[in-house]
């Protein structure tokens, strides 16, 4: 086998991977780009929702992509509640507070998670999880193609959704000039409420998806919080497609730098590129620095 | 350079002094002076994280940086033959290092973004220090962590001593900080950077000094508490936990008050000890406490007190009962 031919398949692994990191990254982005806030419980969010279908697949032998029928309003009303409850005031407070606010929640629930289900790794595996696809003479797992699959339709969904609609829009139009938005009749604190929602129910979708790819623990929260962030740093602040590209170029360079360098050195790897790039272009590869 | 004297004099901080120093002769339980020594070296944790936090507006989560970087020299230098004073001071030297080092690419960022380079930090070096074992003593393979070789002659209360040493000194810092020329300026870049900079404040510099005076002291914290542990392994040693734990007491405590991390450090040495079987517990407990009095008092434990209006209706409410 040539070297180029050896090369496809962590290409391949890479990109398709790099539609869950864009999955993971997409409510993170959405919450970044309207309300300014880095929802650091963002990772913890997300494993709930593994977690959450993890229990359905246990206990009711629910399939874990249709669990998402409840796993995605619960999280919706998580993070309706979380917002209107907890955030709004928190941003009357200072500019810290949500910072601070967030920690906690994912400090709550990272130990609930430790506490209910034990700090054992656990993955969701349905039968098809475990199958795998062929590609030419290559092999790749099903879950990776499910993965990407799912990212797209989120992304071109969540994208059309905030163009066409009247929600969509007011959200757009809170995060561009929340007084002006005010003064042209949005209710903002609706809205942004709104937003963290749509936000949460992303992150039940790639909790799921998440599951289904690799296994998880209580606490691979704040690992997959930094690839989040890496994406979205990576992408641009609040464009979906900048947040999908982000994801790919991640994907790539974690499986490549398993390639060339080490398989226990692609962790690293992603988060030195991440540093990288927060030094030399804080605003993003594909983003445009902010006015302030 | 003096350091100003404390409120109601030196008497009663020297009898304070003097009565937690004799604690462990005197025999109290191991137990309880393992919770003062935990005391101490939150204490000290916490002031630096108010520093940051509280008095130069750098929300810094990489705190378990250079507590772990402080641990690792230590224990490492215990293996190379370094003497344990030696192995505290160049825990410090390090940490401060690598401070200056990171505050290259950290610093260019700002508010939220410097908050998330920050956290990056202590998360990479995690993985650093799980691949790369420097010295020999193949304990269980790559990143299984490191013993202390050997304690060199240091006792579990000369240890407790020290820790009394860097959380009295890291009181005493914040003293001395905040009423030297470093604190006013601080202080003015807190108010309004802009309008600090245009009157001739150095703004990078003053928030660098700050930044790497805090990794200097949470370092000695580090090799302090990893010296009394024996034990160093990457995964507890660069642990957000540390970070949360800082957090939770300023917050509760009150953020930029002198006394407050104290109250804080005090609440969340206390919660451990009444559920210290129940580790998982104390943590969600904490956060719990940690959103409640981030919404009901902002100001914590030291501003809901100075705010004589609501300490009173509290009064009430508890009468009215």
């Amino acid at each position: 086998m040539t070297d180029l031919a050896d090369l496809a398949t962590p290409i391949v692994m890479g990109v398709l991977l790099g539609g869950l990191y864009a999955l993971i990254a997409m409510g993170l982005s959405l919450v970044f780009g309207v309300m300014k806030l880095i929802n650091v419980a963002h990772g913890d969010l997300v494993l709930f929702s593994s977690y959450f279908a993890y229990a359905a697949m246990a206990l009711l032998g629910i399939d874990p992509i249709l669990s998402l029928l409840m796993g995605m309003p619960l999280l919706f009303a998580i993070g309706f509640v979380i917002q209107k409850y907890l955030m709004k005031r928190a941003f009357g407070i200072s500019m810290e507070a949500p910072l601070l606010i967030a920690f906690g929640i994912s400090l709550i629930l990272q130990n609930v998670q430790q506490l209910t289900w034990s700090p054992m790794a656990r993955g969701l595996t349905p039968a098809y999880a475990l199958e795998s696809f062929s590609m030419g003479p290559f092999r790749f797992p099903l879950a990776y193609l499910l993965d990407f699959i799912a990212a797209l339709v989120v992304t071109f969904s969540l994208r059309e959704f905030l163009r066409r609609t009247y929600l969509g829009k007011a959200i757009h139009a809170a995060s561009q000039d929340k007084r002006t938005a005010l003064l042209m009749g949005i209710n903002t604190g609706r809205v942004y409420a709104f937003a963290f929602a749509i936000a949460m129910a992303t992150a039940a979708i790639s909790g799921v998806f998440l599951g289904l790819t690799f296994p998880f623990t209580p606490t691979s929260g704040v690992s997959f919080l930094i690839l989040a962030f890496g994406v979205v740093i990576i992408g641009g602040l609040g464009s979906m497609v900048g947040t999908f590209i982000g994801g790919m170029i991640l994907g790539l360079a974690q499986t490549l730098g398993g390639y060339f360098v080490s398989a226990t050195a692609q962790m690293l790897i992603l988060y030195i590129i991440v540093l990288v790039v927060l030094a030399v272009r804080p605003q993003g590869l594909f983003g445009r620095k902010e006015r302030t | 350079m003096t350091i100003p004297r404390p409120r109601g004099g030196w008497a009663p901080l020297a009898a304070v002094v003097v009565i937690l120093a004799v604690l462990p002769v005197v025999g109290v339980s191991e137990r309880w002076l393992l919770y003062i020594f935990l005391f101490f070296v939150y204490l000290s944790i916490a002031n630096m994280w108010n520093l940051l936090c509280g008095y130069s507006g750098l929300v810094c989560l990489c705190l378990p940086a250079f507590i772990g970087l402080g641990g690792y020299t230590l224990v490492i230098g215990t293996w190379v033959g370094l003497p344990t004073p030696l192995g505290i001071i160049a825990g410090a030297l390090v940490a401060a290092g690598f401070a200056l080092l990171i505050s290259i690419p950290v610093f260019r960022l700002k508010g939220i973004y410097f908050a998330i380079g920050t956290l990056v930090v202590p998360e990479a070096l995690k993985y650093v220090f799980f691949l790369w074992r420097p010295v020999g003593g193949a304990l269980q393979g790559g990143g299984a962590g490191y013993v202390l070789k050997s304690t060199d002659g240091f006792s579990t209360t000369d240890i407790y001593w020290l820790a009394l040493v860097i959380g009295f000194a890291s009181v005493f810092l914040m003293r001395f900080i905040l009423s030297s020329k470093l604190g006013s300026g601080l202080a003015a870049i807190r108010d309004n950077e802009r309008t600090a900079a245009i009157c001739g404040i150095d703004v990078f510099r003053l928030k660098l000094s700050s930044f790497i005076i805090a990794a200097l002291v949470t370092g000695i914290a580090g090799t302090i508490f990893y010296l009394r542990q024996a034990y160093i392994e990457p995964a507890s040693s660069f642990s957000i936990m540390w970070t949360m734990m800082a957090i939770v007491s300023v917050i509760i405590g009150g953020l930029r008050t002198e006394a407050g991390p104290m109250f804080g450090a005090m609440i969340v040495v206390f919660l451990q000890f009444l559920l210290s079987r129940y580790a998982g517990y104390s943590l969600i407990i904490q956060g719990i406490i940690l959103i409640g009095a981030m919404l009901a008092a902002p100001q914590g434990i030291m501003g809901f007190m100075g705010k004589t209006r609501s300490y009173r209706s509290l009064l009430q409410w508890v009468r009215g009962r």
